[in-house]
């Protein structure tokens, strides 16, 4: 039974790279290295978490199914065949992920996750401390959750002719998309492809300013970006949005200023002076559509000053980056459907 | 003339035992002088730069003098090549190597291997708290070592220059 359901729902993909050459497995303790190698193979491509809970299963997600790995180190749908982890497990983790040097991780763990190289983020959860009322860091890890970061170049295609004005110039965007909906994904493709340039639509190159707040469009890794951003492409790395994209117009004239997730009332604040600059903006939030963004109080201002002039909304009706439509950002007419 | 040149002979080795042996005293202090000055480094890389142990070791190793270099550079070679050990081992590890280079006493040893239990499990300020307690202790550990050294080094000299004269005295 539990094959048929497997056959059904995995694709494998049998890739002819070394899971022991991936820098998320080698960010795994050994013996969880050893459990998931064999069963997880085939299944590289589609890898999106994996999450290590105290006292519960070791649990995958792989394209949109959950699954588990038996002690045998076969994949199972049933949870109460898969292996559990410890606590040991976790400290053991934990240790390989910090090289042995929790102090130097203090800012990452105060944010609850860390990039490892690759530019993989790593999600960790535990009991807060609090010191004069701020969270001062994170102790007594129980979740850790890795995030396998993907790089699809060229996903961008099928938006970018709606997003170019010509002479290297760019529309104002907004892209509105659940979680998990490949948003970060399709920001970074266009990010790289309007930096390096796009010679079958006629696009010079332009510079772009990145503000990166959470490390995971860039996913740098002390410095340097795991992932292509372009050329031409400024990343302000692990910097609050609202002080980052003034600071960015100031200090490296982008053409066009990249920032993802927009939410709290001040990053709103700060788009809009720096669309008042004259700089070209391309930024993200999450949601599932226009009417369910203009209910929220922060960010329906973003749709009431008709500043942006292209809207696209994403789902995973079928499957992660189903483009849903491109909306025109004045009328909000559709421009074209997909999907 | 043979009896001379064995009689010398016999004299001036017994003396460089002497020597080497006393030797032994000054090297121990330098290695404690050194040692607070390595986790100084440490300090600092800890602290302003927040760099992880094992580049952490590798630069304090490199900068430090060549008697407590050993330490540093083991350890930081056990952190790189066995992911899964913990800082304390790699500590423990770069300690074995040292007492193989350098004599300690059990105390000595005591002290180095209580700074290696809590290396990088816990946040910055706990940490350089761990390196200033250590660096105190070095230090007493280093005044101990200076007096052995001033009572001993010459004793060696003497013990082994004498040894010699007597059993050139006795072989004549």
């Amino acid at each position: 039974m539990t094959k048929i359901l497997l056959k059904n729902n995995l694709q494998a993909n049998h890739s002819s790279i070394a899971i022991s050459s991936l820098s998320w497995f080698q960010a795994l303790a050994p013996e969880i290295q050893e459990l998931i190698a064999e069963a997880i193979s085939p299944y590289l491509g589609e890898l999106e978490e994996i999450r290590l809970r105290v006292n519960r299963p070791l649990l995958l997600r792989v394209g949109t199914r959950e699954v588990f790995i038996s002690s045998a180190g076969k994949i199972t749908v049933e949870a109460e065949n898969g292996v559990r982890i410890s606590k040991e497990n976790l400290q053991r983790t934990l240790q390989i992920l910090s090289q042995n040097s929790l102090y130097a991780w203090e800012e990452e763990l105060r944010n609850g996750y860390l990039t490892i190289p690759g530019g993989h983020r790593i999600g960790l959860v535990g009991r807060a401390v609090i010191e004069k009322g701020h969270l001062k860091t994170l102790t007594d890890i129980s979740g850790i959750n890795y995030r396998i970061g993907r790089q699809i170049l060229g996903c961008a295609d099928q938006v970018l002719p709606s997003l170019i004005k010509g002479e290297g110039r760019v529309y104002d965007t907004l892209i509105i998309s659940p979680p998990q909906c490949g948003k970060t994904t399709l920001l970074r493709d266009l990010v790289r492809q309007l930096s390096n340039g796009i010679p079958a639509l006629n696009f010079p190159g332009v510079n772009v300013g990145l503000v990166d707040e959470r490390s995971e469009v860039a996913g740098m890794y002390r410095g340097e970006p795991q992932f292509q951003v372009g050329m031409r492409t400024d990343v302000l790395d692990a910097c609050p949005k609202a002080a980052g994209m003034m600071m960015l117009i100031r200090s490296m004239s982008p053409q066009v200023l990249v920032t993802d997730e927009l939410g709290k009332s001040e990053d709103v604040e700060a788009m809009y002076q720096a669309l008042q600059a004259g700089v070209a903006v391309i930024t993200t939030v999450h949601g599932n559509g226009v009417e369910e963004l203009k209910e929220r109080p922060n960010l329906q201002a973003l749709l009431n000053w008709h500043f942006f002039d292209r809207i696209i909304i994403l789902s995973r009706r079928k499957g992660v980056g189903t483009l849903e439509k491109i909306l025109d950002g004045k009328s909000f007419a559709r421009m074209s459907e997909h999907g | 003339m043979a009896k001379i040149l064995g009689a010398l002979c016999i004299l001036l080795g017994c003396t460089y035992g002497g020597v080497k042996i006393s030797l032994f005293y000054k090297k121990r202090t330098e290695l404690f002088r050194f040692l607070q000055n390595g986790l100084a480094m440490l300090e600092t890389e800890i602290n302003y730069t927040f760099t992880p142990l094992p580049l952490a070791f590798e630069k304090v190793g490199r900068q430090s003098n060549r008697i407590c270099q050993t330490l540093f550079l083991q350890a930081a070679r056990v952190l790189r090549s066995n992911k899964s050990a913990t800082a304390g081992e790699a500590w423990q590890e770069g300690i074995a190597a040292l007492s193989a280079e350098v004599p300690l006493t059990r105390e000595e040893c005591e002290v180095l291997a209580l700074f290696g239990q809590g290396l990088g499990k816990t946040a910055k300020e706990e940490q350089l708290k761990n390196i200033e307690l250590t660096r105190r202790q070095l230090y007493t550990v280093q005044k101990n070592a200076e007096e052995e050294q001033a009572k001993k080094q010459k004793m060696w000299q003497y013990l082994g220059f004498c040894l010699g004269a007597f059993l050139v005295l006795l072989l004549i």
